[in-house]
């Protein structure tokens, strides 16, 4: 109740607080802060700025969330960027944005935490920050960078010391993608990391992808040791000592926190879907720790970004950033440590069993805890404060239209920020791949990175990956990353759903949709699994297999596609994440400060990272694991491929060509990518063969309430592709690939092919069943299908394959019920002959009789199967051999197949009934030996006389040579003698013609 | 409708209540019949039924009392399905007339005696019949009726509730029979088998001790059972059972029953007079016996086409076609009997020939290969005694019982 009050109380509140929040601080400091950033990263991040600042000056910014998620997105890009700029502008004014923002907190927190002890919290947060005030959160963030040393000695050495042991972090995590660990190993990467924003960006994308674990690893890896290098240089040598007696302490605290984190990972997983409750249980760790030991779990993100900082130089700059991570951090941690471990487990408790209670919580959380860190921390956490109200509206917005919203509203967004995102595409490229070499001017690591990513990837269009790499780069923090690769799945999904996939111009596509995903989704991480579940029924449904259709041409197979889209989605929170490390690379650049605020944020997003991971673990989580079971590599490098075959510009030029080079000189990296990639190659292929079915259980799953006639099945039909008019039939076992399935008018030619083919009825059976398989596949019921079934059942009754005749019969039943005009009495006609001849069932018999029409009984073929029906009742075989031969249609060849019993019966009558003898050439005559041709003929009445004399003898009958030479039938002698000879070639289906022999042979020359 | 207050409402529907739970504490099981009979449209029901539209909250009224809510949820679905059944709405009222039966039968579970059999009667009864026009609105509102396969499910699970030991099981035959009028409605007679297993294995419970009306209509049911299969001869054992026990005073049962057995008994070689088919209003078999008395092939044929519809239908076009055969020895007799008079010498010789000419006579079209071939299958089929000589083109009658009558056997045996 206190959640879902929340909820409530806290979406006006958000709005009100936002707004101001925002005014403030888009009014003065995030302008600021942009034109820093701007000044800092360059023509690139003006633009981004620019419409940031717009976005968060704003007070639209919190509206345009609601409206749509794409303006979420934006949103919380600015307000990412706000955030920065406002920490980087002046502490001064974020002290006052907050000081604003403090009343809205309270009244917030009131709501969101009926708790007294969150009050408290934030009673005790808002003094802190007062108190802080900037020289503080500076000491802070030494200290942070102390702590951080020791932690990073975890993972951080690795991933600093060599960027080999980054990247085996990272594929780790790429391994565990499945598993879940992979937040866990994700966070300790991205704290290890250490930076801040670096390693929450690689952090997050590892994280919540295994698909991206090259990407990740790749760009994160690149990322990191480049921002690393860049914030190092200046920022981090000086903070790390203050840090580093902070976080001695905090050491243990990551022990503890990271120990929980794995299991909550791994519990987390089980219950999200497959990748995607990965994330998910791995912020449920997460929070849960950061709950019971709230400092351990921040301090583990600080701590690791401090220890990442520390122990490399070259990281340093990441330190420097992490180290004005870290004092917000601290300030965060000292405070919002009491706050998040509230609210966290407010909102992780509930949230992990019920997601839209916890995305209320979140919310309420996420605002309260903003409130509280604005007011504490007046200009350190004005910036978190800042983003995470906005976030938190975003959330809110999220929550309420999200799920619809967004995906049209990237597309907005995207259109609205073309220039930007062009600019957006460069600073990813430049920043973004390597964000933070543009900040530090170790840029050319970074683009090594992508460069190699790119290479590897061939399945999504390059333009994409690159817009991928560009909004992982900017991500500041873990959370971010998170948050990105969250809003970047949308984003690809979204597109793959428009089909705009391969079209769309992902170099120029605006990075804000992104970010602002990303806000939203780290901080209302509650909101976000609400969002995502409601949005991912919406989203994901036409994803799964409008994508698959249009995503083959680009991808090469469905699988590709399915991680495409997932891709696509951890794309956006790779670009997020970009974009959160782009907005630290400009943040080191003004202040210090700044990257703290983005290391707030980003450790508020490694929070709500998780929830954004869970998010899409419960609606997406299977997509994300199809994705991270997909080479992530691969499909990741098509898209920068392609990204950097759009983007033909010199400058990209440039940048891939100094991305190739840092690739070049990071070793580590890559062998961390060849690490991951057997795993992610072996997890892909699972996930391939799956997806397909994934896809519809993602449906359901994601759908959850969706009943199965709720599904849209004209929107999973496939449409075919493939112009071969030969096919051989495969029973699927997977989803249809469009590829694979030849359109109707194909089809047609096809049926042509085979009903004019010379081939024996076994490779027509082969060619009919493809045909009809991609009839069914493609949902085609008309006369083609009729025509289809009909030409297969008369080729089956001409081959005597009676199952493969009652199978299309019964689909034509069907068709002709539905109004579909064939043959339908030529058809009534067999069906009836069939039950008269082979069912022997007379009630069956009885309905089918009296379901004739009058025009139907006037039909030449039912009028004779009609009378083929009185004749076997009767027993008259003379009747019955005299409509043999005069059989229309196909029907002689269903009586053909009682022609036995029928000669049985009737010598059996003869031999019995007729004294003393009967002439053969009677039988032969009476019995239809002589076949249809001309009686007279004298060469056929010999063969008719031989055969039937054969016949006799096979079946007993006693023959004698009357004086003249004829043989005669000794009907005494053979009354008792007859007998029914077991049919020596019997096959269990019923034809001679069938057997295993001609098969081999003819499934031989097929 | 008439108006009817809201005070008569409550009057009316509290009365009932009363009635209900009068009937329920005293095991008045004929009071209880009258108050569940629907499709009685008894004007108190009928009245019940104005007062619940009128009076919405029935379950109000229901709860009021300690009494009533004792059956509280068996009266609130009764009257949901009565409200339902008044207005029209078929569908609602067999949905709610369900859930009152599962509560009801749940109930009759508990009373050890059987007390309430007669009222367990009625609701099954009623279960059946407002499926059907449940399934009626369904068809005419172009969906797919499916309560009838419904109310089948839901009298199987009375069927397990009585077929124990006890004194429930004699309501078992009766829940049976409308299991049975239920599968032959749907035309699933196949599941009749367990049922039938069920009442005829078990040694416990002698036939006989189960109420005649029930022994009746299920040998009726098991008759045309048989009579589908071609199995004449036990076909013959239960219908005529059925036509023994059966209430003379019910015309049209026994005409139901007889629209079964005269085929049986026809293919038997047992022919009815004449004055039976009109007392029981069956003109369709008059032109088919006629023809069988005096061998008209064309009699028969038309006849058949005549009533094709409804012999299909019944189910026993195949069994009255196949008294073609008699009709065929009919036939042969004649010529034998004509021959006799005219050529005792050479009675016992049909020539295929004279065959042919008497069909032609009759407007069949035949040759002599076909003619030779239905000599062939009478006399296979014994219908005829001797032989055919196919040289000569001529039958060779026995000189003893040429033409041997059924007298109670099966053609062909």
């Amino acid at each position: 109740m206190n959640q879902g009050a929340n909820t409530q109380t806290v979406a006006p509140l958000d709005p009100n607080s936002m707004e101001n929040r925002y005014g403030v601080d888009g009014n003065q400091p995030q302008i600021s802060s942009y034109q820093y950033s701007t000044g800092s990263d360059g023509t690139s991040w003006t633009s981004h700025q620019p419409v940031e600042n717009g976005n968060y000056s704003n007070s639209n910014y919190y509206h345009p969330q609601p409206t749509g998620p794409g303006t979420g997105n934006v949103q919380e890009m600015p307000n990412t960027a706000s955030f920065t700029s406002s920490s980087a502008s002046g502490t001064a004014n974020v002290a006052q944005d907050y000081s604003g923002y403090t009343p809205y907190q309270t009244p917030s927190d009131p709501h969101n935490y009926s708790n007294t002890g969150y009050s408290n919290y934030y009673s005790g947060y808002q003094q802190q920050p007062s108190q802080q005030s900037y020289p503080q959160p500076a000491g802070t963030y030494q200290n942070t960078g102390a702590p951080y040393q020791p932690l990073s000695s975890f993972q951080n050495p690795g991933s600093y010391a060599g960027t080999a042991s980054y990247s085996g972090t990272y594929y780790n995590p790429a391994d565990y993608q499945t598993t879940g660990g992979y937040q866990s190993t994700n966070y300790n990467n991205q704290t290890a990391g250490g930076y801040p924003s670096t390693n929450y960006s690689n952090q997050t994308p590892a994280s919540n992808q295994g698909n991206y674990t090259d990407y990740t690893s790749n760009p994160y890896q690149n990322y990191t040791p480049d921002a690393a290098n860049t914030p190092t240089s200046t920022i981090a040598t000086t903070t790390p000592v203050h840090y580093q007696q902070n976080y001695q302490q905090w050491p243990d605290y990551y022990s503890q926190t990271e120990v929980p984190c794995a299991p909550g990972t791994e519990k987390s997983s089980v219950a999200s879907a497959y990748s995607q409750s990965f994330p998910v249980p791995a912020v449920t760790s997460e929070m849960p720790a950061s709950n019971g030991q709230p400092v351990p779990s921040y301090a583990q993100p600080w701590r690791q970004e401090t220890g990442s900082s520390q122990p490399a130089p070259s990281q340093q700059p990441g330190v420097a950033g992490s180290t004005s991570n870290d004092a917000y951090w601290m300030h965060q941690t000292s405070t919002v440590q009491a706050h998040y471990p509230v609210p966290p487990q407010n909102h992780y408790q509930s949230p992990l069993e019920t997601k839209p209670l916890y995305e209320t919580p979140f919310q309420g959380h996420q605002r309260a805890t903003y409130p509280q860190e604005l007011n504490s921390q007046s200009s350190i956490h004005q910036a978190p404060l800042g983003y995470r109200q906005p976030t938190q509206t975003t959330p809110s917005v999220d929550t309420q239209r999200v799920s619809k919203l967004q995906i049209p509203t990237n597309p907005r967004i995207a259109s609205n920020l073309p220039s930007g995102f062009t600019k957006m595409d460069k600073d990813s490229s430049a920043a973004g791949a390597t964000q933070r070499p543009a900040y530090v001017s170790v840029s050319m690591p970074k683009p090594k990175d992508h460069t190699t990513a790119m290479p590897d990837p061939g399945a999504l269009p390059k333009s994409l990956r690159g817009f991928v790499e560009r909004a992982f780069a900017r991500c500041k923090d873990d959370k971010e990353k998170a948050s990105c690769q969250a809003a970047l799945r949308e984003i690809i999904i979204k597109a793959k759903e428009d089909k705009t996939l391969c079209t769309r111009d992902w170099d120029t596509e605006p990075l804000s949709s992104v970010l602002y995903t990303d806000v939203t989704s780290t901080e209302s991480s509650s909101t976000l699994i609400s969002s995502l579940q409601n949005k991912s029924p919406t989203r994901r449904p036409k994803s799964r297999w409008e994508p698959l259709t249009e995503a083959k041409p680009f991808v090469k197979s469905p699988p590709t596609f399915s991680t495409g889209v997932k891709f696509g989605g951890w794309n956006h929170q790779n670009e997020n994440n970009k974009k959160s490390s782009e907005s630290f690379p400009k943040v080191d650049a003004v202040t210090g400060f700044k990257p703290s605020y983005a290391g707030q944020n980003s450790a508020k997003k490694n929070f709500q990272r998780p929830v954004k991971r869970q998010r899409f673990s419960g609606g997406a989580a299977t997509a994300i694991d199809d994705e991270a079971s997909s080479d992530s590599d691969k499909e990741l490098t098509p898209y920068y491929s392609s990204a950097m075959t759009l983007a033909s510009s010199a400058e990209e030029k440039k940048r891939r060509d100094s991305r190739s080079k840092r690739f070049e000189k990071v070793q580590g990296h890559s062998r961390g990518n060849n690490l991951h990639k057997p795993k992610n190659a072996n997890v892909g292929n699972l996930h391939s063969r799956r997806s397909p079915a994934l896809r519809l259980s993602r449906d359901f799953d994601e759908s959850g309430n969706r009943a199965v006639e709720d599904i849209d099945w004209d929107a999973l039909t496939v449409k075919g592709t493939c112009q071969e008019i030969e096919k051989r039939y495969l029973r699927l076992t997977s989803a249809p690939d469009p590829s694979t399935v030849r359109p109707e008018d194909v089809l047609e030619k096809a049926l042509l092919m085979v009903q004019d083919s010379q081939k024996n009825y076994l490779y027509k059976c082969d060619q009919l069943k493809s045909i009809r398989q991609d009839l069914t596949v493609q949902r085609i019921h008309n006369h083609l299908t009729a025509k289809v079934y009909e030409t297969h059942a008369r080729l089956a009754l001409e081959a005597g394959d009676l199952p493969e005749y009652n199978q299309c019969l019964s689909q034509l039943k069907i068709l002709y019920a539905e109004g579909i005009e064939g043959c339908s009495l030529e058809f009534a006609a067999y069906s009836l002959l069939y039950i008269t001849l082979h069912s022997n069932n007379n009630r069956e018999l009885l309905s089918s009789m009296s379901r004739l029409s009058e025009e139907a009984k006037k039909d030449e073929a039912v009028r004779h199967a009609l009378s083929v029906r009185a004749a076997v009742t009767s027993g008259n075989y003379v009747m019955f051999f005299r409509l043999y031969k005069t059989a229309p249609n196909m029907n002689s060849c269903l009586m053909d197949l009682y022609v036995e019993k029928m000669r049985y019966k009737a010598v059996t009558f003869m031999s019995r009934s007729c004294r003393p003898t009967i002439p053969v050439s009677y039988l032969v005559q009476v019995l239809g030996f002589a076949s249809a041709s001309t009686e007279g003929s004298g060469g056929k009445e010999i063969d008719g006389m031989e055969e039937c004399s054969e016949w006799l003898k096979a079946h007993g009958a006693a023959l004698i040579a009357d004086s003249n030479g004829d043989m005669l039938l000794d009907t005494k002698a053979s009354a008792t003698s007859l007998f029914m000879p077991e049919p020596e070639d019997a096959v269990a289906h019923g034809d001679r013609n069938l057997d295993v022999n001609d098969f081999f042979t003819s499934s031989r020359t097929l | 409708m008439a108006y009817v207050s809201m005070g008569e409402a409550h009057r009316r529907i509290t009365e009932y209540m009363n009635r209900f739970c009068d009937a329920v504490s005293y095991q008045d099981s004929s009071t209880l019949c009258r108050l569940l009979s629907f499709s009685s449209n008894s004007p108190p029901l009928l009245s019940l039924a104005d007062a619940l539209n009128v009076f919405q909250d029935a379950s109000s009224l229901i709860r009021q009392s300690d009494k009533f809510s004792e059956h509280g949820e068996i009266l609130a679905h009764l009257f949901r399905s009565l409200q339902s059944y008044r207005v029209g709405n078929l569908v609602e009222a067999y949905l709610a007339f369900e859930k009152f039966a599962n509560a009801f039968v749940q109930e009759f579970r508990n009373w050890e005696s059987a007390w309430a059999l007669e009222a367990l009667y009625v609701v099954c009864y009623e279960v059946r019949i407002l499926a059907e026009k449940a399934d009626k609105e369904l068809t005419s509102n172009g969906k797919s009726p499916e309560k009838l396969k419904a109310a089948g499910s839901l009298l199987m699970k009375v069927f397990g509730v009585l077929a124990g030991k006890g004194p429930k099981r004699v309501g078992a035959l009766y829940v049976t029979c409308q299991l049975f009028k239920t599968y032959f409605k749907l035309g699933t007679v196949n599941l009749c088998r367990s049922v039938i297993r069920s009442i005829e294995t078990a040694r416990i419970f002698d036939f006989e001790e189960f109420p005649r009306r029930d022994r009746v209509t299920y040998m009726y049911y098991t008759g045309r059972l048989e009579v589908f299969n071609e199995n004449f001869l036990a076909a013959d054992t239960k219908l005529s059972y059925a036509l023994q026990y059966c209430n003379p005073n019910r015309e049209r049962n026994i005409r139901m029953i007889l629209k079964y057995l005269i085929p049986v008994k026809l293919s038997l070689g047992i022919i009815p007079k004449d004055e039976l088919l009109r007392n029981y209003n069956l003109h369709e078999y008059i032109k088919v016996v006629q023809a069988l008395k005096k061998g008209d092939l064309r009699l028969l044929r038309h006849a058949l086409q005549e009533h094709e519809d409804r012999f299909l239908r019944s189910g026993v076009y195949l069994v009255l076609e196949k008294l073609e055969l008699q009709v065929y020895q009919r036939l042969m007799k004649k010529i034998y009997i004509i021959q006799k008079q005219t050529d005792p010498a050479r009675a016992h010789q049909l020539k295929l020939e004279v065959i042919a000419k008497t069909l032609r006579w009759l407007e069949m079209d035949m040759d002599l290969d076909e003619v030779e071939c239905i000599m062939t299958i009478l006399i296979y089929k014994n219908l005829v005694k001797g032989y055919l000589a196919h040289k000569s083109k001529v039958v060779v009658l026995s000189k003893q019982d040429p033409f041997p009558k059924l007298n109670g056997k099966p053609v062909g045996s």
